[in-house]
C-alpha cells in the first residue's frame, strides 16, 4: 500500500496568538505539523504496519517546513516530498490544491490521507478540492476505519446525523477527525533514522506551476486582514459553598441576563 | 444581478433550521434566491422553502439520494447551478456542507470561503469574516476573481423567520446513475428526541469532570428541565460516556446558544473554539485556574455534584 500524507506546517495555536495591525504577530510563534495531519500520519503508519507498504509525506511550504517533514519521518514515515514555496501567506486552499495536484500527478499511490482542516486556516477546503482535481473519491472526517485491503477500505465518517459507514475503492482521499487516534511521539531512534530517510525537494517550475497559478494570482480568495476575535467581558467568579454561590449566580443571571425569563 | 442558490438540508422529513436561516438572510439582503433540495421523499418540502422566500426549487427526489454521498450531490448541485444562473452558492458549515462545499467549488473551477460567521455585501463585492486559528483570530476575506462565489456559513448566525408554506415552482433534476468508487452502507443513527446542539438556545455540557456515564446521567436532568441540548467535551465522547454527536468544539458542533453551561470542562482551546460565541457562559469547575473561567460570565468554583442539585432546585423554583 502506497500512502501519501499531506502535512502542513502551521503555528502552534495552543500558544498565545497575537493580532496587530491586521497581521498575526510572527514573534513568539512556534511551528508544528497541523495536529489533524499528525492524526492522519498516525493512521497511515498503522495501516502500513498492518498490511505493508510505504508512507510518503508531502508538503508545500518554505524551507522551514522541512523541520515538519523530518518530524514526520521521525514518527515513522518512509520518505518525504517538499515542494519549495515562499508565498504561503497569500495562497488560498484552491491554489494549494492545484499545486498539490501537480506535485502528485504521475506518482503512484493508493490512498491520500490528511487532516479535516488545517490548524491555521480552519478552512477544510484543500483536501476535497484536491480530490476533485485528481478525480478521486473522498471521505471526510473519519473517526474509525476497518477492513483495509489493497483495493478497499471501510471508513466510519462522523456525519451530522450519526456515523456513516462507507466502503471506498482505492485510490481515494480521506480526511481524519482527531478522535481517530492519539498520534505517537517520535522515539530517539526514530529521530536518528529520520536524518537518513529520503527527502525530495521540488521547485514549482518542475511541476508546471507558473506564477499565474501560485500566490495571490493563483488564489480565488484573499485574506484582507486579520482581526482580533470579539473579546468577552470580564466574568464574575464565585467561590465558597455551592449552596450559596449557585443561588447567588442564578439570582444575577436572572437579573442581568434574563435567564428563565 | 446577484442570485443565490442555497443548498437545503433535511432531517427527519423537515427542512433544517440552518437552511431557513440562509433563505431568510438572503431575503433580508434583498437577494433573489433559489434552492436545491435533495433526498428521498423530499418533494413535499418544496413548499416550505417557497414559503420561506426561495424562488425556484431544484429538486432531486430519489431513493439513491437517501444517504448523502459526495459524488451524486456534487453532480446535482452543479446541474442546479447551471440551470439557475446563480452567482453565489450558499451552504451551511455542517459536516454535510464541509464535505460538499470544496468539492462543488473545485468542480466549478472556483474558490470557496468556509465556516463564515459574518457577511457584508457591496454590489458584487463580498466581505466575509471567518474565525481561524482555533478562534484566536478572525480572517477578513474577499473573493479576488470574477467567478462564482461558494460560501459555507455557520448556523445560528442569522435569525430564521417562520413563514407558512406556499406553492413552489419546482424543477426536477435528472438523477445521475450510480457512483462506483464509494458505497455508503448505512448510517448508524443514534435515535433520540433530544434538542439538537446547533438549534438549541440553551446547552448544558458535561466534561471529564463528571467522571463517567453515571456522571453524565447526573447532569442530563438539568438539560431536560431547561429544555436544553445536552453537549459534551471530546474527552467524554472519546471515553464512550456519550455518543460523538454530543461533542461540542472545533471538531464537534460549533455552537452559539443564549446560555452555555460547562460542567466539569477545563476549557481547552478546541472546546472554547466551538462555544465561546455563546451569549452567556456559566461554568462549574473545582479548579479555580481552569481556563474555562477566562470566558465564563458566571464562574462557580466548586464541585459539580454539589452545584447541580442546587441549580436544579433554583431552576425549579423559578419556573413555577
Ligand atoms: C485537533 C484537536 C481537536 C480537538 N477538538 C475538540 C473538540 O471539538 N471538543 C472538545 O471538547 N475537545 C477537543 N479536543 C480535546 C481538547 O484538547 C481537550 O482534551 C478536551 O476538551 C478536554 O475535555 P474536558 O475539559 O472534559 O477534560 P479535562 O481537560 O480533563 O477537564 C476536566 C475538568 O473537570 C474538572 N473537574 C473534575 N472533577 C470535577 C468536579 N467534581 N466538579 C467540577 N469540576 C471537576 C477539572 O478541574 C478539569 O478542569 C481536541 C483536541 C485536538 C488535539
Ligand atoms: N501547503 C500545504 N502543504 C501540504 N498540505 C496542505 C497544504 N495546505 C493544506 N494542506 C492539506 O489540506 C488540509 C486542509 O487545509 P485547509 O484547507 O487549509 O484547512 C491540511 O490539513 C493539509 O493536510
Amino acid at each position: 500500500m502506497e500512502i501519501i500524507v499531506l502535512v502542513k506546517q502551521v503555528p502552534d495555536v495552543a500558544l498565545n496568538i497575537k493580532v496587530k495591525e491586521g497581521e498575526i504577530v510572527e514573534e513568539g510563534l512556534s511551528y508544528v505539523i497541523s495536529s489533524w495531519d499528525e492524526t492522519a500520519l498516525e493512521a497511515a503508519l498503522q495501516i502500513t504496519e498492518d498490511v505493508g507498504g510505504e508512507v510518503t509525506l508531502l508538503t508545500v511550504g518554505p524551507d522551514k517546513a522541512a523541520e515538519s517533514l523530518r518530524k514526520g519521518l521521525a514518527m515513522g514515515a518512509h520518505k518525504a516530498i517538499h515542494v519549495k514555496y515562499d508565498q504561503a501567506g497569500e495562497t488560498d486552499s484552491y491554489a494549494f490544491a492545484k499545486i498539490l495536484q501537480k506535485a502528485l500527478e504521475g506518482r503512484n499511490y493508493d490512498l491520500i490521507l490528511t487532516g479535516r482542516q488545517s490548524q491555521d486556516t480552519d478552512s477544510g477546503l484543500t483536501a476535497p478540492m484536491l480530490a476533485e482535481f485528481l478525480g478521486l473519491p473522498q471521505v471526510t472526517n473519519i473517526i474509525r476505519f476497518s477492513d483495509v485491503s489493497e483495493k478497499n477500505i471501510t471508513l466510519y465518517r462522523k456525519g451530522d446525523h450519526g456515523t456513516e459507514v462507507v466502503d471506498m475503492v482505492m485510490p481515494g482521499l480521506v480526511t481524519v477527525n482527531d478522535s481517530l487516534n492519539e498520534p505517537r511521539l517520535a522515539s530517539m531512534r526514530g529521530i536518528m533514522m529520520a536524518k537518513k530517510k529520503p527527502l525530495e525537494e521540488i521547485d514549482l517550475d518542475s511541476i508546471g506551476i507558473t506564477s499565474e497559478m501560485s500566490g495571490i494570482q493563483g488564489s480565488m480568495t484573499q485574506v484582507l486582514q486579520f482581526e482580533k476575535p470579539e473579546s468577552r467581558k470580564e466574568g464574575q467568579i464565585f467561590e465558597g459553598d455551592e449552596a450559596d454561590t449557585v443561588t447567588q449566580a442564578v439570582d444575577l443571571m436572572v437579573g442581568e441576563a434574563k435567564f428563565l425569563t | 444581478m446577484t442570485k443565490i442558490l442555497i443548498v437545503a438540508e433535511v432531517k427527519n422529513g423537515e427542512i433544517k433550521k440552518n437552511t431557513l436561516e440562509l433563505i431568510s438572510f438572503a431575503k433580508s439582503e434583498g437577494f433573489e434566491s433559489d434552492t436545491v433540495l435533495l433526498g428521498t421523499g423530499v418533494s413535499v418540502l418544496a413548499d416550505t422553502l417557497a414559503g420561506q422566500g426561495a424562488g425556484t426549487v431544484y429538486l432531486g427526489d430519489d431513493k439513491s439520494l437517501e444517504i448523502y454521498n459526495t459524488e451524486q450531490y456534487t453532480a446535482l448541485v452543479s446541474d442546479a447551478i447551471h440551470q439557475s444562473g446563480a452567482t453565489q452558492i450558499w451552504l451551511t458549515s455542517s459536516e454535510f456542507g464541509r464535505d460538499l462545499t470544496p468539492r462543488i467549488a473545485a468542480r466549478q473551477s472556483t474558490g470557496a470561503l468556509s465556516d463564515v460567521t459574518r457577511l457584508e455585501f457591496n454590489g458584487d463585492e463580498i466581505t466575509a469574516y471567518r474565525p481561524c486559528m482555533a478562534t484566536k483570530a478572525v480572517q477578513k476575506c474577499k473573493f479576488s476573481k470574477d467567478s462564482l462565489r461558494v460560501i459555507s456559513i455557520r448556523s445560528g448566525i442569522f435569525p430564521a423567520d417562520n413563514s407558512a408554506p406556499s406553492s413552489a415552482n419546482t424543477v426536477s433534476l435528472s438523477i445521475p446513475s450510480g457512483h462506483s468508487q464509494i458505497e455508503v452502507r448505512e448510517v448508524q443513527v443514534e435515535e433520540s428526541n433530544e434538542v439538537e446542539l446547533n438549534e438549541a438556545s440553551i446547552i448544558v455540557s458535561a466534561g471529564r469532570g463528571v467522571g463517567g456515564t453515571e456522571g453524565c446521567e447526573f447532569v442530563r436532568p438539568l438539560a431536560t428541565e431547561l429544555g436544553a441540548a445536552f453537549g459534551a467535551s471530546r474527552a467524554v465522547c472519546d471515553a464512550g460516556w456519550l455518543p460523538h454527536k454530543h461533542q461540542v468544539g472545533q471538531t464537534g458542533t460549533m455552537v452559539n446558544p443564549d446560555f452555555y453551561f460547562a460542567m466539569g470542562i477545563s476549557g481547552a482551546i478546541q472546546h472554547l473554539a466551538g462555544m465561546s460565541g455563546s451569549k452567556v457562559i456559566v461554568a462549574v469547575n473545582k479548579d479555580p485556574e481552569a481556563p474555562i473561567f477566562k470566558v465564563a460570565d458566571y464562574g462557580i468554583v466548586g464541585d459539580l455534584f454539589k452545584a447541580i442539585p442546587v441549580l436544579r432546585e433554583e431552576v425549579g423554583k423559578r419556573k413555577e
